[in-house]
């Protein structure tokens, strides 16, 4: 038996190591993509007009309700964004230096009628749209816009407030914007001499998108204002948080009102556009113009909506998916995670027998 | 054990678990799948009791005002009869379109009746039908989509190897056989 021997190289042991650990993570992420395509494809789509209760699945095309998202790298007008910011030629990135993700309450309309969705805890599938790194000589790449106003905009813009976002420059010269999203610029901003890897993906009003939830009367809502919003951050989803809400309200300790609990913050508008009524103010503040009646009004109907109109939202056995695309081009993408999850797995298994026979010292014959 | 054998293990144990979330994943695939198409049966269902429950005030307000017309109003209620939810789901679907065929010829009746199609009641009665109507065959549609996929997963792999240990078959669609249909009476 003639032995060939293998000598243990530690860079190459540590690219196997990477292999074996890369290759499972490429595996798990396709075995979800497999889940979520069987889910998909498993589900015949419900015209609107006539859906029941229970779970379902919708495809057609977003339209904003009352209000939209401004995505924090582009500022562009959305439902849902997910922005990254990490250091550019690190694959795949796993710490973000900035990452924020924010959805709010659309409509998808199809041939027959629409239909609201309430995105809290709902997973997500949208496409990149933007993906690029600052240049070599450490200028920023085309296409980066920050968003330096509220993140929050009402859906139909005004005459006056749409000439003003045309003939306005975003940024001045000696402004910052990356102070703004979290103040990161101090330790990873310009001058830093470290390249940034911009992403961000976005579903915006007039793209095609295929959900699949539970569809329930809109009285079923427990709290609507705070089914209407997904913040990648909010602690309320914390099991330990959500007990200590229960147990405060139990205890009276919490306001009875969002006015008594938010004083002007209750208003809807204040701070992010024109207030719907006049905010009690330090006399010396300056006084903050009004909305109009129209603006008041669609303020006010956020949440009209008849207890038995059906919505879709995420319950807890079934949460929402919402996924860019028709249903075929969502399972494609799907399908196409779980083939790359595959050969995740033949590289898991190649790096490990490489490692093995780097450790064994060699392979006899 | 020698690191070769560890290696051995890990990629026999890592090709075991694809193919058991495989199996677990068809598996609770084809169980959401019953569940769905016995949902979407039943809300068929619904409307279609919805309908048997329409029917005889839609026969009532339009009988006065008819009374030539007694063939169409009794193909109507004869029609309405045959409902009977515990029928397997063939036979329920050929009464669901002999009773649909019926209003149809009734609404198209009721078109030469000036004085009936302007009469407050029969036109809400009508536009509840009607909705009715469309609901049923959008549901119907969902219905079949639902039992389509069913069957599709059952009979494709790897769903297809587990489909005799759980003893899956087929399901039908509501589609009524054309054959089975009543046909209208036509004098050559």
């Amino acid at each position: 038996m003639r032995r060939v021997e293998l000598p243990f190289v530690p860079q190459v042991a540590l690219l196997a190591a990477a292999g074996v650990l890369g290759g499972l993570w490429l595996l798990a992420r396709g075995m979800r993509g497999y889940a979520t395509a069987t889910q998909l494809g498993d589900t015949a789509t419900s015209r609107i007009a006539t859906l029941a209760a229970g779970e379902v699945q919708v495809s057609g095309v977003i339209e904003p309700a009352e209000l939209t998202l401004i995505s924090a790298l582009q500022s562009s007008p959305c439902v849902y964004y997910r922005s990254t910011i990490g250091p550019a030629g690190e694959y795949p990135e796993v710490a973000h230096e900035f990452e924020e993700e924010r959805a709010v309450g659309f409509r998808i309309r199809d041939q027959s009628g629409d239909l609201r969705i309430f995105p809290r805890g709902a997973r997500w599938d949208a496409p990149m749209r933007y993906d690029d790194s600052t240049g070599l000589m450490g200028d920023e790449p085309p296409g980066l816009a920050f968003r330096t106003g509220p993140a929050v905009s009402t859906a139909e813009l005004d005459r006056a407030a749409a000439i003003a976002a045309l003939t306005t420059l975003p940024t001045s010269p000696d402004f910052d914007p990356l102070a703004i999203l979290g103040g990161i610029s101090d330790r990873y901003g310009r001058g830093s001499g470290q390249r940034r890897h911009y992403r961000e993906e976005r579903l915006e009003p007039g793209d095609a998108v295929t959900v699949v939830g539970r569809a329930l009367p809109f009285g079923d809502l427990a709290d609507p204002a705070e089914a209407d919003i997904a913040e990648g951050s909010l602690a309320a989803d914390d099991p330990e948080v959500s007990g200590d809400i229960a147990e405060a309200r139990a205890a009276g300790l919490l306001a009875e009102s969002p006015e008594e609990a938010w004083g002007n913050a209750a208003i809807p508008g204040f701070g992010i556009g024109r207030p719907t009524r006049a905010p009690e103010l330090d006399p010396a503040a300056d006084r903050s113009a009004l909305a109009t009646a129209t603006e008041a009004a669609q303020a006010a109907a956020r949440f009209s909506i008849a207890p038995e109109t059906l919505i879709l939202a995420s319950t807890p056995d079934t949460p929402l998916l919402i996924a860019s695309g028709v249903p075929q081009v969502a399972i494609g993408r799907q399908q196409q995670r779980f083939i790359v999850g595959l050969l995740g797995a033949i590289l898991a298994i190649g790096s490990a027998m490489v490692l093995a026979l780097m450790i064994a010292g060699g392979v006899s014959r | 054990m020698t690191p070769a054998s560890v290696a051995a293990a890990f990629a026999v144990g890592l090709v075991l678990a694809i193919l058991l979330f495989l199996a677990v994943t068809s598996y609770n695939a084809v169980m959401s799948l019953r569940q769905r198409i016995d949902k979407a049966w039943a809300n068929i269902d619904v409307v279609l009791k919805q309908r048997h429950d329409q029917l005889p005030a839609l026969v009532s307000a339009v009988r006065g005002l008819m009374s030539f017309e007694q063939d169409v109003l009794t193909e109507v209620a004869r029609a309405r009869a045959t409902y009977s939810p515990s029928e397997p789901i063939p036979e329920q679907a050929v009464h669901a379109e002999a009773t649909s065929r019926a209003v149809r010829s009734l609404f198209a009746v009721v078109e030469a009746y000036p004085q009936v199609k302007s009469d407050a009641n029969v036109l809400d009665l009508q536009n509840e039908i009607e909705r009715i109507e469309g609901m049923i065959a959008d549901r119907r549609e969902l219905y079949n989509d639902q039992v389509y996929r069913y069957n599709t997963r059952i009979s494709t792999l790897p769903t297809l190897l587990l489909a005799p240990l759980f003893g899956w078959r087929s399901r039908e669609f509501f589609a009524a056989d054309p054959s089975e249909l009543p046909r209208p009476a036509t004098d050559l």
